[in-house]
């Protein structure tokens, strides 16, 4: 079976090549300076409400509420108002904006801010562990525009538990002095966007409870959404590589059906990779990764060149079912180690085999050796794009100019462009072939070989001569 | 913290706008007696002679946020105090009724007036970007199109800027108007100024704690989230008090054809952009003194055992003190819950209490 990426020329191949370089900077590209941050936080400090005694439950609106600046001020009030009067309201997005239910997700935290006081300090349990926090919060929602807008309608109430991880931190100049820093306590999360404001009422449960939390003195609350305009990059990209992977994989379809046999185990096997890719998107990553591994193992395993003819999936089901188990990585590189000495053994060996076998051989070791280096090079750039995703915080520093290249946003499409050009030029490329094998003059062949020379670790002299003659006989041998 | 009346800061903060518009706003407020806030354009007209040319028309203009430049005047003057509470200079604020009462020679080129400075330009920026926080500026703070070229049609694209670069560029407009809009004074005490108010804003940036989320499947780093939240103030307070202590002596040199602050010792090291630096030597503050703009530390409250400068020694300046016996009633054995509910007992306590000659 000779594929597309044995019968094309240097020349076409390198501006295949070219065309695939140019599709990966467009994704980066776009990524980089047309989307925004995937992400956006914005902070908030809770305002101070007082519920009226007679209803206690109500809910309130920062804007319409009975609102007093501290809780100090609650201290020296003359209405004298009680802990369970005292209710933090926080309202998202900030007066004036709404969200769009291109946000995607909305996942919250919240902070408290503890003052130092010698008399009610934070204190621990007795058994060292952190105090804990407990809270009744509720989520209510409106619409302020349109035909369905209303007001505020609750959407949940919970009472929570959380333990509140506070250190204290010691005054220079004062012993007896200082300030506290708390942990985040994750608060909430909501799959979808569907309102346009939200509001959220903290109160804080006195007397039995909440009575070694100290003093507090704010509520500070972070909203994360995914950006609007992420998200329309992002369903752009797929909107615009979904109709192309399709019509990629109807060629690979029509293409192999037209063959006067049955297809292959590889060529099934790459037909699933490319509609898993086709289909990827944040969620089923994983699925794509599972399947790229897959038919790693199953590439891999037909290209053993020293065993019988497999060319069925209940050879694989060892490997397969490894990699559904989740030993991917371990598993990919014991067999890319084992599959690479086993073709480098029979390499050497070459020059004592048959001419034909020779060839054969040597058509096999460069398709895989071509596919080895590509995949690696691929993985390894995810890696390192992942890497510098979780570490990059450049952008936070202070002082420096802002960057105008969304480095984050960039790695996200530029890996999901990376694995998509990568599935898709495997399936272009090792798609049987109806051309007829090279032929031509010498001197294409002879750039040819210098390609492969980089990807081979030794080349024996004399290929020059048997460079055409492999191809002729490598093909009819296999035929 | 209530001021009722039109009160002038001790020492050199007389000049200081912000802190001026606190105390004569109020005084304007509880003449006329309506509610303790900015509300009109009028108010501004109210502390008007306060202000420079410059602000005025600043304030008219951002009449929403100058109720936040108020909180951070406040904040600024009770961390100063803070600050100070055991030195001579105990940034107290003095009572005044129609004119400075420490006229030119507090206009002060000392490390007191670097402080001052410093603290009241941290504390407008922090308390303007607190107030975004809180929501009160509605879409102004990040989300202001003037400042960033954000709108509601940004906000959902990319989400809008971090408060804290709104806060300090406010701080810095109202805050610098004062010093740019000067027609006369000393070229080295405006460049001393800038400096210090510039030095007050970083160190609340500096200390702007950074916190990030990571979210991706089972809490993988796949996104992380990063955003910025407001230190306690009382961090950047020390912050402002240590770089008091180490404050440069600076005088003003012509390199090129800018006018730059250089140290006057040219040994030290020069000063960054987040050192305090003053020009003029303090007094020992241990007498009163219009021409220093001094008040003394007569019936100042001393520690009689220690040796550091709040002791008696050192605080009353070698003239002696008197300690008497006060019975001071205290609230003890209180029933607190995390807020509001104090339910006490006083206590009686007999204590003894040192003042300056």
């Amino acid at each position: 079976m000779a594929v597309i990426l044995e019968t094309l020329r240097l020349r076409s191949l390198l501006a295949f090549a070219l065309l695939l370089v140019a599709i990966l900077i467009t994704f980066f590209v776009v990524g980089g300076k047309i989307a925004p941050a995937p992400t956006t936080a914005t902070s908030h400090i809770a305002n101070i409400c007082v519920a009226n005694l007679t209803k206690m439950d109500a809910i309130l609106d920062p804007e319409t509420c009975n609102r007093i600046d501290s809780i100090k001020d609650a201290e020296s009030d003359p209405r004298q108002i009680r802990a369970d009067q005292i209710v933090f309201t926080i309202r998202f997005p900030h007066q004036g904006l709404s969200m769009s239910r291109w946000f995607q997700f909305v996942a919250t935290s919240i902070r408290l801010d503890l003052e130092h006081d010698p008399e009610f300090h934070y204190r621990k349990n007795a058994d060292g562990s952190p105090p804990s926090l407990s809270f009744k919060a509720t989520l209510a929602y409106r619409n302020k525009q349109g035909p369905d807008s209303h007001d505020w309608q609750s959407m949940y109430t919970s009472l929570q538990e959380r333990p509140l991880v506070c250190e204290f931190v010691q005054s220079q100049s004062d012993s007896n002095d200082g300030y506290y820093n708390c942990e985040d306590i994750p608060f909430f999360e909501i799959g979808n966007v569907y309102y346009e404001e939200y509001l959220v009422n903290v109160r804080l449960p006195s007397l039995v409870k909440n009575n070694q939390i100290g003093k507090i003195t704010d509520i500070n609350f972070v909203e994360i959404h995914q950006n609007g305009g992420f998200t329309k990059v992002w369903f752009t990209l797929k909107t615009v590589v979904a109709p192309v992977s399709i019509l990629i994989l109807i060629w690979f379809a029509q293409r192999v059906k037209k063959l006067r046999r049955d297809s292959l185990l590889l060529e099934k096997a790459l037909f699933c990779l490319g509609v898993v890719t086709a289909f990827m998107n944040y969620i089923r990553q994983g699925l794509f990764y599972g399947m790229l591994m897959s038919f790693w193992v199953i590439f891999a395993g037909e290209h053993l060149v020293d065993q019988p003819e497999r060319n069925n999936l209940k050879s694989y089901w060892k490997q397969v079912g490894a990699i559904g188990f989740g030993c991917l990585s371990l598993l990919i590189f014991d067999l890319s180690e084992r599959v690479f000495w086993n073709i480098r053994g029979k390499r050497a060996a070459i020059p004592t085999m048959s001419r034909a076998r020779q060839l054969q051989y040597r058509g096999l070791i460069y398709r895989f050796e071509f596919l080895l280096v590509v995949t690696i090079l691929c993985a390894g750039l995810t890696v390192v794009f992942f890497v510098i995703s979780s570490v990059n915080e450049a952008q936070w520093k202070f002082g420096e100019e802002e960057s105008t290249v969304e480095i984050s946003s960039a790695l996200f499409t530029g890996i999901y462009g990376m694995w998509n050009v990568y599935v898709f030029s495997l399936v272009i490329l090792y798609a049987p072939s109806s051309a007829a094998p090279i032929t031509d003059d010498g001197s294409d062949e002879n750039e040819r070989l210098e390609l492969r020379s980089r990807t081979e670790v030794r080349v024996s002299a004399g290929e020059t001569e048997e460079s055409v003659v492999y191809q002729f006989t490598g093909k009819s041998a296999r035929d | 913290m209530t001021f009722c009346t039109c009160r002038f800061t001790y020492f050199s903060l007389w000049q200081l706008q912000v802190i001026n518009i606190v105390y004569c706003f109020n005084r304007s407020i509880a003449l006329s007696g309506s509610s303790n806030n900015f509300i009109s354009k009028g108010s501004c007209d109210l502390v008007g002679k306060q202000l420079n040319h410059r602000q005025l028309q600043f304030c008219r203009r951002n009449i929403d946020v100058m109720n936040s430049v108020k909180n951070g005047a406040s904040l600024a003057v009770s961390e100063c105090q803070h600050q100070f509470r055991h030195r001579r200079w105990n940034c107290t604020t003095v009572q005044f009724e129609r004119s400075p009462v420490f006229g030119n020679s507090a206009n002060g080129g000392t490390r007191e007036a670097a402080f001052v400075h410093s603290i009241s330009s941290a504390g407008v920026a922090y308390a303007v970007t607190r107030s975004c926080s809180e929501g009160n500026l509605g879409r102004k703070c990040g989300c202001d199109s003037k400042y960033n070229g954000r709108s509601e049609k940004g906000w959902k694209w990319a989400g809008c800027s971090d408060d804290i670069d709104f806060g300090i560029g406010f701080s810095k407009t109202f805050v610098d108007a004062r010093e740019r809009g000067r027609k006369s004074g000393s070229p080295t005490r405006v460049e001393m100024n800038l400096h210090n108010n510039n030095a007050g804003r970083m160190v609340v940036k500096k200390f702007m704690k950074l916190q990030c989320k990571c979210h991706g499947v089972s809490g993988s780093c796949n996104v992380k989230t990063c955003w910025r939240s407001l230190p306690n103030f009382r961090k950047v307070g020390e912050h402002i008090k240590e770089k008091f202590d180490g404050a440069t002596e600076v005088e003003l040199r012509l390199i090129g054809s800018r006018r730059v602050l250089v140290p006057r010792n040219e040994y030290f090291k020069p000063h960054t952009v987040y050192d305090l630096v003053y020009i003029d030597h303090s007094p020992n503050f241990c007498n009163a003194d219009s021409d220093t703009g001094s008040l003394g530390t007569r019936g100042r409250v001393c520690n009689r055992t220690s040796q550091a400068i709040d002791g008696c020694e050192l605080m009353c300046c070698g003239r002696g003190y008197i300690t008497r016996q006060e019975v001071h009633v205290e609230r003890c054995s209180c029933k607190f819950h995390w807020c509001c509910y104090v339910r006490c007992q006083n206590c009686r306590k007999r204590v003894e209490v040192s003042a300056c000659k």
